[in-house]
């Protein structure tokens, strides 16, 4: 018996040598984010989507050799009431130090975790591209400190640019039908306070008067309070900005309580295909935002081709159901770092940062290019950086009505 | 009349009604066998996901799915006792922390089988809605109203007027009278914690079609619970309805004149200072009948 263990020991001592020498040659992309939300997971299978597109291609050039992508993931639970973001940042450091993930993509779905593990990111550093936190201070943070944050790196939408787009589309309905009374019921959360705060002052200087402007704790279930004021002063536009479950809600109580005002803004259960099955039609003529491209993709071959690869790779019923927010900007960020290591020639950190800022590609969220604070500029035109896209639901069809380059009509008043 | 009076009215009422819907069946159950079933919003969660199952995957009309989960939940709740709660009975720390587990387990597990997307719904009673003092008010929250009152009358009555009920309050009352007499309390509490877990699914069942069914709303139902019932009074039905009513107005009045954000204090608030001024609730007698003994 002993001469059969000793003999077994050399075969387990190759075999724990072998593990951890496969592993290093792969290279390791860590996803620390929210998995028990859609958008947590959408950009996980979105990011793992791209790493197998390029395994398939043999992997990454790295200098003379070519390296697979591999991807390892914790939960963090950051949306879930009670979750504190010391929790959520002690989730991200612990798949850091067991890891060892060369770069980070995805990231903080909570702008909160956003803004505090940008500082883990300045003391650790290793690249991170950021792809669902919304937080404007991650941009204020990047210009004041360049030095400190410039591992730091964001491919999704932020407040900022948001404001822009949901600033453009108020525009368009004052000049069209003359309104200028607002609502604002949001999340008391960071990035949807952020967007309302912005959005509320360059109304207020287009001329509209803001009748209420409502912060609703994560997991609110009655909003009667702000429609019962919002339809006594004569709000002509509701503009909700929810990421939470609960806030579907929202939706059949503005019907059931006959709030004459049209709903434009973001409400997270009322953006995927499967909404007005999930509705039965109570969202016919809301205007939603997707904040970037994939649910429905812009009309480029690469944005296309991310929209259908999801659908080949997990079914046509979860392509159906790719959320609004995370799933376009997660896939970019692989391939944007894939071609930073390949022309770095290198995993180091500062190298990679350095072609990284240099990226200009076309991605699924439109033209991939980074501001001096690390930010893929968001606006209308999907050749000079990322588009949002607004859809109107009608007759249970998302009708693109923002950006005007590739809006399929103008939005309607038909439901009111 | 229209306006944010009458809106705080009308409102406070479905509020109020609907508080009184969600903490029903953890009072009743603590009411009856002093067990605090802390399993409460576990049960209310799996409620809605399991009517919302029998719906799509066996294609069972609305009303039929919801016959059939009160009763699912119902026995449920019965087994949770039997194998969780009856090996610990009378440690009541033990009780506390076995039955939380048992909710937590239930919620995770739904949240770990991925039911976090925005697919699941139960349809409304009544599409559309009246004026109510020139409010609009759909009919489900109406309909919640008067489930809240007939459910109240009908447990009242259960509890007053029938054997069953009766040998349930002896127990509650005095559980080693109760044995002597023949009740038998391992029956008993299984019973209450059967009806409470029954109760949880018809609170379920008709609240759940305002919106869509999510993970967190088990904790939710959970904390309005003890909301409602350490403010009313563990053991009294109409410290409870107080409770529900007091909660349900100062949450929209809070909600009407304040600003929504607020109303999630007003709810941990009413526990602070209840527990500290009185620890027995509005109407509750525990804690003075200790001190007197």
């Amino acid at each position: 018996m002993r001469r059969s263990l000793a003999a077994l020991l050399p075969a387990l001592g190759m075999l724990l040598a072998a593990g951890p020498a496969r592993a290093a040659d792969n290279i390791v992309l860590g996803v620390p984010t929210a998995l028990g939300t859609i958008e947590g997971q959408d950009s996980l299978r979105a990011a793992q989507l791209a790493v197998k597109e390029i395994n398939e291609q043999g992997g990454v050039q790295v200098g003379a050799v070519k390296r697979k992508l591999e991807i390892v993931s914790i939960d963090t639970r950051e949306a879930e009431a009670g979750v504190p973001v010391t929790d959520a940042l002690a989730a991200m450091e612990k798949l850091i130090t067991e890891k060892k993930p060369a770069a980070i993509v995805v990231g903080a779905f909570r702008s909160e975790v956003l803004v505090s593990a940008m500082d883990m990111i300045a003391r650790v550093k290793i690249p991170y591209l950021c792809t669902i936190g919304m937080s404007p201070v991650f941009d204020d943070k990047v210009g004041a400190e360049y030095e400190k944050y410039k591992y730091n790196f964001r491919l999704s939408l932020s407040a900022r640019y948001l404001v822009g787009n949901l600033g453009k589309t108020m525009s368009f309905l004052k000049t069209k039908y003359g309104f200028d009374k607002v609502y604002f019921l949001h999340q008391d959360v960071a990035w949807a306070k952020g967007t309302i705060g912005g959005l509320t002052k360059v109304m207020e200087g287009a001329g509209w008067k803001v009748l209420g402007s409502d912060p609703y704790p994560t997991g609110s279930r009655d909003f009667s309070a702000s429609l019962t004021k919002a339809k006594a002063g004569g709000a002509q536009v509701v503009v909700p900005m929810f990421d939470m479950p609960e806030s579907g809600v929202l939706v059949k109580q503005a019907r059931s309580m006959k709030v004459p005002a049209l709903v434009a803004g973001f409400i997270s259960p009322a953006a995927p295909g499967t909404a007005w099955a999930t509705f039965k039609g109570d969202i016919d003529g809301l205007v939603n935002f997707l904040f970037e491209p994939g649910a429905i993709p812009l009309p480029s071959a690469r944005s296309r081709h991310f929209t259908e690869a999801y659908g080949k790779a997990y079914g046509e019923e979860l392509k159906n159901r790719i959320s609004g927010h995370g799933p376009g900007p997660s896939y970019d960020a692989v391939y944007v770092l894939a071609g930073a290591i390949t022309r770095a020639g290198s995993l180091d950190a500062d190298a990679l940062v350095k072609e990284i800022e240099k990226t200009d590609m076309e991605g699924a969220v439109g033209r991939l290019i980074f501001t001096k604070t690390h930010s893929v500029p968001y606006g209308d035109d999907p050749k000079a950086g990322g588009a949002s896209i607004a859809f109107q639901w009608r007759q249970g069809k998302r009708v693109v009505v923002f950006p005007e380059a590739i809006a399929e009509g103008n939005i309607e008043l038909h439901a009111r | 009349m229209g306006g944010l009076l009458a809106s705080t009215l009308v409102y406070g009422l479905v509020s109020s009604a609907t508080l009184l819907l969600t903490a029903l069946g953890f009072s009743l159950t603590f009411g009856l066998s002093g067990v605090a079933n802390f399993a409460h919003g576990g049960l209310y969660l799996l409620s809605g996901f399991t009517a919302w199952l029998l719906m799509t995957h066996l294609h069972l009309p609305f009303l039929a799915a919801a016959a059939a989960t009160v009763v699912l939940v119902g026995l449920v709740g019965a087994l949770v006792y039997r194998v969780v709660v009856m090996p610990v009975r009378g440690i009541h720390l033990a009780e506390v922390i076995s039955t939380f587990a048992v909710g937590v387990a239930i919620i995770e597990l739904f949240r770990w089988l991925g039911f976090t997307t925005y697919d699941y719904v139960l349809p409304v009673l009544v599409e559309d809605g009246i004026d109510v003092l020139g409010v609009t008010v759909d009919w489900q929250r109406l309909i919640i109203v008067a489930v809240a009152l007939v459910l109240t009358l009908a447990l009242w009555a259960f509890t007053h007027w029938t054997k069953i009920g009766l040998a349930l309050r002896g127990m509650s009352q005095d559980e080693y009278t109760a044995l002597s007499v023949g009740i038998e309390s391992d029956w008993a509490a299984m019973l209450s914690l059967a009806l409470g877990a029954g109760l949880s699914a018809v609170a379920a069942m008709v609240l759940f079609p305002l919106g869509i069914i999510s993970i967190n709303s088990g904790y939710d139902a959970l904390l309005v619970a003890l909301a409602v019932t350490v403010l009313g009074g563990l053991e009294s039905t109409a410290g409870m309805i107080i409770g529900s009513l007091v909660l349900g107005f100062a949450v929209t009045l809070t909600g009407n004149y304040v600003g929504p954000r607020w109303g999630e204090v007003v709810y941990l608030g009413a526990i602070v200072v209840v527990l500290a001024v009185r620890p027995s609730g509005l109407l509750g007698k525990s804690k003075e009948l200790e001190e007197r003994v």
